[in-house]
């Protein structure tokens, strides 16, 4: 039997394989009709008072782990102060990027969520959707003051001098450093580098090698995140892209090629090309695990880390106390503060009736109610979006036993909200961090000058925002 | 007639997805990535003039070089070790399979531990015997070879099982014929046993630069967004990086890139078929 059979039957089970494969390799899915969305108009607190029932309400987000537990527990507390009224039901969509996909789709099928949280830089998007209410024509409906949220914070999420989203979880960058390495190589922790000319000197002296050579703990350590380069810039007092951080019209181009990108660029290429900074590339995790580890005796983070990074200062192989300082300025003289970064609440509209808007209106408010955001922070290490969840008693116990969390909060009681910490609003901010942070990790691993790496990684992000622009137009 | 439920199913998940794909590469996409206004051939026309794709062109090519013919030698390789009588050659059997078992992500996931820059033991070895730790997936010059390994790895299991079944299957009277002809060892391997084999050989070869050209789960896992100076950006990944990945949706340009794929796919299977196929023998 064997010959032919065998022979051809391999032979079609390839050219099949070959057709099937190759066809379905360039499937894709698609969906029309789009959404004629809008706002439309802003229900009073009738819409739910007349409502029959309960009104059901779904809340898309991307908070995993222990964040998705201080979520449940958000939910349940206020599905039983509105018992019979209002019933939310949560999901984890996935990370933000994710959760943000799925809402594409969801526009394109009429089933967008009630509420949808969305990360700071999906801000510019979620306005250009078209699909929900800005939380400030709710409140100036009711007449309820929006006074209790954190200024800096107001200021990223307000377009046109209205506040479009109901502020939620916000993080802000700090410096983490290594108590134990720090007084191992004679510097003095409670004297922390300033800026990056000090942190550059100081990575020098924490910079360990072995007798063989090899480096056993590195003075510097980050990811390789665009974030940071946000944050410099703003601490610089420099918008990070045109048209006042896109707030005055839609921003076209980013300022990469001079200033605070370009010092940092440089920066953190000349660190580890000299060996001082251990490149752990753009995965926020691996820095993380590195300076976990204590192979790196600084870093820089969000105090979204804090709890995890004490907890494992204490855990570790040889021991570490962890300290946090302010984020690092690219010059002495800068004066400007941090972006607040996070995410927040969307209440949409398109699609949901008035009922279930005021209901996701209630929402939003409980969630950003001091007792609330007062556990939320403890439970999270996110910061405050209230301020008065501050002045809260087991807040303010809360800070006694996690003394290193008072550094994020002086770092924004000197930040006065201004144009460049408002940050830079970008349809596209997403891909532009991305081209940037290739740039980066472009001049620190290979011969490209900072000056060509940045220029190139500009005029890719024009092309990038102008095409969005004309999509959206 | 008893063709319709097989037919039906093609057109649902074949055809239909493939003019549609036609469709979106002639069509711009809004930011929901719902297609928009009918643009022609521009998204031909802007990816054959923008260099990126000649990077991503060149990056695919040497992705399924550097994958096939290591997969399918290696393979043989093995297999042919294997022939020899040893004690608990079996375990070996099962353990150099046993690749084929594993999915794609649970693999991919294990060697980003092992490649982690500072705590994993790829650069633990390489301490141990004095050398410089390497950036595995952090420095441009590595990241598709790292990549590279992992593929080979996980495609290593099927490519043995194919051979092993084949070497199973000689039958064993031309084996002994050429023993009396006085072959033995490496002469025999290679002058009887590999043309026997050479069915199998074109099948893996076939499918396995396929398969390489498909490649997607190490590369999303290891190399997000192609990796350090996208050098691992092939054209799958750029597929799925202008539809989905960063909140992009242009839908439009990531159809252009998959019926590119399709494609090369389809030359590259006709060209195996009519030039490798005349090579082989099948018994």
């Amino acid at each position: 039997m064997g010959r032919t059979l065998h022979g051809r039957s391999l032979r079609a089970a390839a050219g099949l394989l070959a057709a099937g494969v190759a066809l379905t390799a360039c499937s894709s899915s698609s969906s029309k009709g789009g959404s004629s969305g809008g706002s439309g108009s802003v229900p009073g607190a009738d819409a739910l008072d007349k409502a029959s029932g309960v009104v059901n309400l779904t809340f898309w987000h991307s908070m995993k782990d222990t964040n998705q537990k201080a979520v449940t527990a958000l939910v349940t507390a206020f599905n039983a102060a509105h018992q019979g009224k209002i019933h939310v039901t949560d999901t984890y969509e996935g990370t933000y990027d994710d959760a943000i996909a799925k809402y594409k789709t969801s526009v394109s099928t009429h089933t967008t969520p009630s509420i949808m949280q969305t990360y700071d830089v999906g801000t510019r998007f979620m306005v250009d959707s078209k699909q929900t209410i800005p939380v400030a024509d709710l409140a100036a409906k009711d007449g309820y003051s929006l006074a209790d949220l954190q200024p800096n914070i107001v200021n990223y999420y307000s377009i046109g001098g209205k506040l479009q989203s109901m502020p939620f979880n916000s993080s802000m960058p700090l410096l983490y450093i290594n108590v134990e390495a720090f007084k191992k190589a004679g510097l003095d922790p409670a004297n922390p580098p300033k800026t990056l000319d000090e942190l550059a000197d100081a990575a020098k002296k924490l910079t360990v090698k072995d007798a063989g050579g090899t480096t056993t703990q590195y003075g510097f350590g980050a990811a390789d995140y665009g974030w940071f380069v946000e944050q410099l810039t703003a601490e610089s007092g420099a918008p990070y892209c045109d048209n006042d951080n896109g707030r005055s019209a839609r921003a076209t181009k980013l300022n990469l090629e001079s200033g605070a990108p370009l010092a940092y660029t440089k920066w953190w290429a000349d660190l580890v090309k000299g060996g001082y900074a251990a490149n752990t590339g753009r995965p926020t995790a691996d820095a993380q695990a590195a300076f976990k580890a204590g192979k790196v005796a600084m870093n820089l983070e969000s105090t979204g880390v804090l709890g995890g990074y004490v907890d494992a200062g204490s855990k570790a192989a040889s021991p570490f106390t962890v300290a946090t300082a302010p984020f690092p300025k690219s010059s002495a003289s800068d004066t400007g503060g941090p972006v607040i970064g996070g995410a927040s609440l969307w209440i949409d509209r398109a699609g949901h009736s008035d009922a279930e808007v005021r209901a996701a209106w209630e929402f939003a408010k409980f969630a950003a109610s001091a007792p609330q955001q007062a556990a939320w922070h403890q439970a999270t290490g996110y910061f405050p979006v209230s301020v008065a969840a501050l002045q809260d008693p087991s807040d303010v116990a809360y800070r006694q036993q996690h003394p290193q969390f008072q550094t994020a909060i002086d770092e924004l009681t000197a930040t006065k909200p201004s144009t460049a910490t408002a940050g830079c609003l970008l349809g596209v901010m997403p891909q532009a961090r991305a081209d940037l942070e290739q740039a980066m990790l472009n001049v620190a691993t290979t011969g490209t000058t900072p000056e060509a790496a940045l220029s190139d990684a500009s005029s890719k992000i024009v092309k990038l925002i102008s095409d969005y622009n004309s999509a959206v137009s | 007639m008893f063709l319709l439920p097989s037919l039906a199913v093609f057109a649902v998940f074949i055809l239909y997805p493939l003019v549609e794909s036609f469709v979106l590469s002639t069509h711009g996409s809004d930011i929901f990535g719902n297609s928009s206004r009918y643009v022609g051939f521009k998204h031909f026309r802007d990816l054959f003039s923008d260099s990126d794709f000649y990077k991503v062109l060149g990056t695919t090519a040497m992705f399924t070089v550097l994958t096939v013919l290591p997969g399918v030698l290696g393979a043989l390789v093995l297999v042919l070790l294997m022939e020899s009588r040893i004690r608990g050659i079996r375990i070996f059997r099962s353990a150099f399979a046993l690749p084929f078992a594993f999915s794609a992500a649970s693999a991919s996931v294990i060697f980003a531990v092992i490649y982690n820059p500072a705590v994993g033991i790829a650069n633990g070895m390489l301490a141990h015997v004095g050398a410089k730790p390497v950036g595995w997936l952090t420095d441009p010059k590595w990241v598709l070879l790292s990549v590279v390994v992992v593929q080979i790895w996980l495609t290593l299991g099927y490519n043995v099982l194919v051979l092993s079944a084949g070497v199973a299957a000689i039958p064993a009277d031309i084996v002994e014929a050429a023993r009396l002809d006085g072959a033995k060892g490496w002469r025999l391997h290679l002058s009887v046993i590999v043309p026997l084999l050479s069915p199998q050989l074109f099948f893996l070869t076939v499918v396995s630069t396929i398969n390489s050209l498909q490649a997607f789960t190490a590369i999303r896992v290891l190399a997000p967004e192609g990796g350090p100076g996208g050098k691992a950006m092939t054209l799958v990944y750029a597929i799925y990086n202008k539809g989905f990945e960063n909140g992009n949706s242009d839908l439009g340009t990531a159809s252009a890139y998959a019926i590119v794929l399709l494609f090369i796919v389809l030359i590259l299977t006709a060209i195996q078929f009519g030039v490798l196929e005349r090579k082989v023998f099948y018994r």
